[in-house]
């Protein structure tokens, strides 16, 4: 990984260090969706893109469920299966006063 | 590009673009391998990516590890970064793989909307602005404005101050409403569109956030929402408010129209 200089990139100065939600909040949750040849990662990135917003919006909420702002967020633990990332995911949702809906898998 | 490579697009600028633009940036995957590939006037700005990391298996195992996700979401937007204010970046969201440059030029040939869209934000960067409110300041203000009314001492004087509190608080909630209000409409005066996200938690924001605005400005007017802000500092400053103004960006909140 760069050091924080070297990512200013090709213009120097022209940017301040970007703080990593609001950097989050655009590069998972905005910006055109088109559907790339690799496509599993789809439902992946919408459950993430729905788990961000979430933790940005409602940290204190995240964190009363034990789940702490980015880093040692179990959410991210490797291993875990789709579907106890979904039941965690409803749960969280459903504390933070979100609808709570399953993300579902139709279509599959 | 090899068979164990595939590409990660980050966005589209318009095909005369200088590929010299990303010369120097460091692609998602290492190295200095940004590049564009072009077709119907428009060109996607790619790097190749190992299928070792990108392809779905891997790629789904490491979107759980936050170090890596946000190296690359990081990387991501300093590629974005090195072209904003010089040409115009339709960004694209995290996570759009191709398995070739035939892939890609495909992509773009079908997509008649990227060429509209470049033409409809030419020229047009995104700035941000946060608002935080620091309440002690706010409620020191109030309450000295109220003067001594509550002076404390007998239970009687703690009803009051209990009330005092109360009323205090609702003070507090509607000049944080009435300021992002008024904030943002000075900010969207000073810009082409304007757009109000929700507010990041005390913990991310590190402290209480009133305004999470993104704002679409001309490349060379950045100076006309830099001096809003200036206003807006020394009109509420004294009431603790306190604002923070990031990017140059591409414009994120602004291709797409109509979603929320």
């Amino acid at each position: 990984m760069s050091t924080p200089a070297r990512r200013m990139g090709a213009m120097p100065g022209r940017r301040e260090p970007t703080q990593l939600a609001d950097v989050l909040e655009r590069v998972l949750d905005k910006g055109i969706v088109i559907a790339g040849d690799i496509q599993v990662n789809l439902l992946d990135i919408e459950l993430l893109t729905i788990r961000i917003r979430l933790l940005i919006a409602s940290a204190d909420k995240a964190r009363e469920m034990g789940i702490d702002w980015w880093q040692g967020d179990p959410f991210l633990a490797r291993g875990q299966k789709r579907g106890e990332l979904e039941d965690r995911l409803n749960r969280l949702e459903r504390a933070a006063g979100i609808n709570g809906d399953t993300p579902s898998d139709d279509g599959d | 590009m090899t068979a164990t490579e595939a590409l990660y697009v980050y966005g589209v600028v318009p095909e005369a673009t200088h590929p010299g633009l990303f010369a120097d940036v460091e692609g998602i995957a290492g190295g200095r391998s940004v590049r564009l590939v072009e077709a119907k006037g428009v060109a996607a700005i790619v790097s190749p990516v190992p299928l070792g990391d990108f392809e779905e298996e891997a790629l789904e195992q490491h979107l759980r590890d936050p170090a890596w996700l946000e190296e690359k979401v990081r990387a991501h937007d300093r590629v974005l970064a090195a072209a904003v204010g010089r040409v115009t970046v339709l960004p694209l969201r995290f996570g759009s793989i191709y398995r070739g440059e035939d892939h890609v030029r495909t992509m773009l040939a079908e997509r008649d909307e990227l060429a509209d869209d470049l033409v409809r934000l030419d020229g047009l960067e995104e700035l941000g602005v946060k608002a935080l409110l620091d309440t002690s300041v706010l409620r020191g203000r109030l309450e000295s404005a109220r003067g001594a009314d509550v002076a404390a001492g007998s239970g009687r004087a703690y009803m009051l101050r209990k009330g005092f509190e109360r009323e205090l608080d609702a003070e507090v909630r509607t000049f944080a409403a009435t300021c992002a209000d008024e904030s943002h409409a000075r900010l969207a005066a000073a810009s082409v569109a304007a757009r109000a996200n929700p507010t990041q938690a005390p913990e991310v924001a590190g402290g209480d956030m009133i305004l999470n605005g993104a704002y679409l400005v001309r490349f060379d007017a950045e100076e006309k929402l830099r001096s809003a802000v200036a206003e807006l500092a020394a009109r509420y400053g004294d009431d603790g408010v306190s604002y923070e103004l990031t990017g140059p960006w591409p414009p994120y909140n602004f291709v797409e129209e109509g979603e929320t």
